[in-house]
């Protein structure tokens, strides 16, 4: 069976220039996140990720990058089962 | 109706700008509801207005009567309208710089202007328009309790939105007479305002001055006010109230006995009421206790997951005070709590308070009544401030300091002082219990000689010794 995908709409904190979009990029190495789109300007990243990856542990994931925080807004299909 | 804001917050006094700017540091796209003027309570229409006029009432209280043989009572003349106009600038200026334009420069941070009412748990109806957020705090704050008193809806009385700069509410003209029903922190320190600037001042209390602190402080403010012509009518019973153009009557019983007090204006200090009549939260769902204050759990969420409330709003819940800076703590905590994993709970044991009559009164942690109440085995110690050098060389003796200790450990469990810089030096206090000091601690501690801190020291001592009997700063 496949798992589905989802995009999760992230808020993100405490970039204050472009390398720190680099920094929280690199948070995607979570299990389970095919990619990562950050964009300073929104303040927000969009992650698409299979859909058991919870919220929480990719914010930990931002947070453990340097001074930032994230926190989920939305999530929303990519494709079905 | 556009995208939801990360958080929705109702109102925008201190504890709403605490959690505006800690969200939007955490990345969060905030939007903050005023129905009033921004900053809420303290900025426009509390501490700050209360305490300017506070100490022009003081200066012109000294310079009639100078604590120093040698000097010459002075009259200072008083212009109250001239007086209300600086009150009003440092209010607008303060607002300006603290609140107005900390508010433009979070690019993430709205402003709506309007009354808000729930439609549902994530929606608020604005004027003609609804927001919306995916996390929402009530800080709505309070406002002065008008009590059911017969008659006070017919005539026309004040209340501390009199201090405000910009509503209509405002008092531009020095009362020659003022009734203050009322004996809390905000009567007294209008009251004595008042009486100071030139106004024949009345107190009406039912149980006395100050009756939620240590009986002591109440007792010599009491002695105080009558000193400077202060009227204090104790164990009143007031059951109507009329009034015309000239002035009010408050008619009152007293024990068996009927009196009737006339006045030019009446001023209403009978607590603060939380700001939620009118939000409308029965229809989100979110629960409020039979005062109209929200309910909320030690990290400040509401009945429902996705809402919060602090400041004034909650109350007195998990060891809150109705305070500025206590909101302002919340406001933050919230913010953490609502987008981080942080999990923060309110911690109210250690909350320094201030009341700023002459003289003044501070306190922190528990009165004595209270650790007997919680089967505390505690003791007290009560310590005139004639024992303190600085208090004898300034000529400011009156008052007194007593702290509160336990009988297990010596930890200090409360303090409570009512004499000069008390607002200062209750902070040392409170440092300390933040740390679980005992008594010892806090004669050990080498104070400044000669200060009123060390009114701290020799209070502490007062557990074992008789201070009357020390040198300067003996041990």
């Amino acid at each position: 069976m496949t798992k589905s995908i989802v995009a999760i709409d992230l808020g993100v904190g405490g970039m204050t220039c472009d390398d720190c979009v680099v920094h929280v990029t690199d948070a995607k190495s979570v299990a389970g996140v095919e990619s990562a789109r950050v964009d300073f300007d929104s303040r927000g990243a969009v992650v698409t990720a299979q859909s058991d990856v919870v919220a929480e542990v990719l914010a930990a994931a931002v947070r453990t990058t340097g001074h930032y925080n994230a926190f989920e807004r939305r999530r929303r299909a990519v494709s079905g089962e | 109706m556009s995208d939801p804001f990360d958080l929705l917050i109702l109102g925008s006094g201190s504890t709403a700008f605490a959690a505006a700017i800690r969200a939007a540091d955490l990345g969060a796209r905030v939007a903050m509801v005023e129905r009033r003027t921004l900053g809420g309570t303290c900025v426009n229409r509390g501490c700050l207005p209360s305490k300017n006029l506070i100490e022009a009432a003081r200066i012109v209280h000294e310079a009639a009567h100078p604590r120093y043989a040698g000097l010459t009572p002075a009259e200072v003349g008083v212009d109250f309208t001239a007086l209300v106009e600086q009150k009003d600038a440092v209010v607008r200026e303060y607002r300006a710089k603290k609140y107005a334009s900390v508010a433009d420069g979070l690019t993430d941070v709205e402003l709506l202007e309007g009354d808000a009412t729930f439609l549902d748990a994530h929606t608020v109806q604005i004027g003609d328009r609804q927001a919306s957020g995916d996390r929402i705090l009530i800080a709505t704050g309070s406002h002065p309790t008008v009590p059911p008193i017969p008659g006070l809806d017919e005539v026309s009385f004040l209340t501390s939105d009199l201090l405000d700069a910009d509503e209509a509410s405002r008092l531009t003209e020095l009362p020659e007479s003022l009734v203050v029903l009322g004996g809390g922190y905000v009567a007294v320190e209008l009251a004595q305002m008042f009486a100071r600037l030139g106004s024949r001042v009345t107190v009406v209390t039912r149980s006395g001055l100050l009756s939620r602190y240590e009986p002591e402080l109440g007792r010599i403010l009491t002695e105080v006010f009558e000193a400077e012509g202060i009227e204090i009518i104790r164990d009143a019973s007031v059951h109507r109230v009329r009034g015309d153009a000239r002035g009010v009557e408050v008619e009152m019983r007293q024990g068996s006995a009927r009196r009737i007090v006339g006045a030019a204006r009446l001023l209403v200090a009978a607590g603060r009421t939380p700001n939620t009549d009118m939000l409308g939260l029965e229809r989100a769902g979110i629960a409020f206790d039979e005062d109209g204050f929200v309910t909320v759990d030690a990290h400040l969420r509401a009945s429902l997951p996705h809402v919060w409330a602090a400041g004034d709003v909650i109350g007195h819940q998990h060891d809150s005070q109705m305070a500025t800076p206590v909101g302002a703590r919340q406001g933050r905590i919230v913010a953490d709590n609502a987008f981080t994993d942080a999990r923060r709970a309110f911690d109210g044991r250690v909350i320094p308070r201030a009341i700023f009559t002459d003289p003044p009164i501070a306190v922190v942690g528990l009165r004595e009544s209270e650790a007997t109440s919680r089967h505390l085995p505690a003791v007290s110690a009560t310590t005139p401030l004639q024992h303190v050098p600085r208090a004898g060389a300034v000529h400011r003796t009156t008052g007194l300091v007593k702290m509160v200790a336990s009988t297990v450990d010596e930890q200090v469990l409360g303090v409570h002082v009512i004499g000069e810089a008390a607002p200062e030096i209750i902070h040392e206090a409170a440092m300390a219990m933040k740390f679980k000091a005992t008594a010892a601690d806090f004669v050990e501690l080498i104070h400044v000689y000669p200060t009123m801190s060390e009114a701290l020291k020799i209070g502490a001592q007062a557990f074992s010794r008789d201070v009357s009997m020390l040198s300067c700063c003996a041990e």
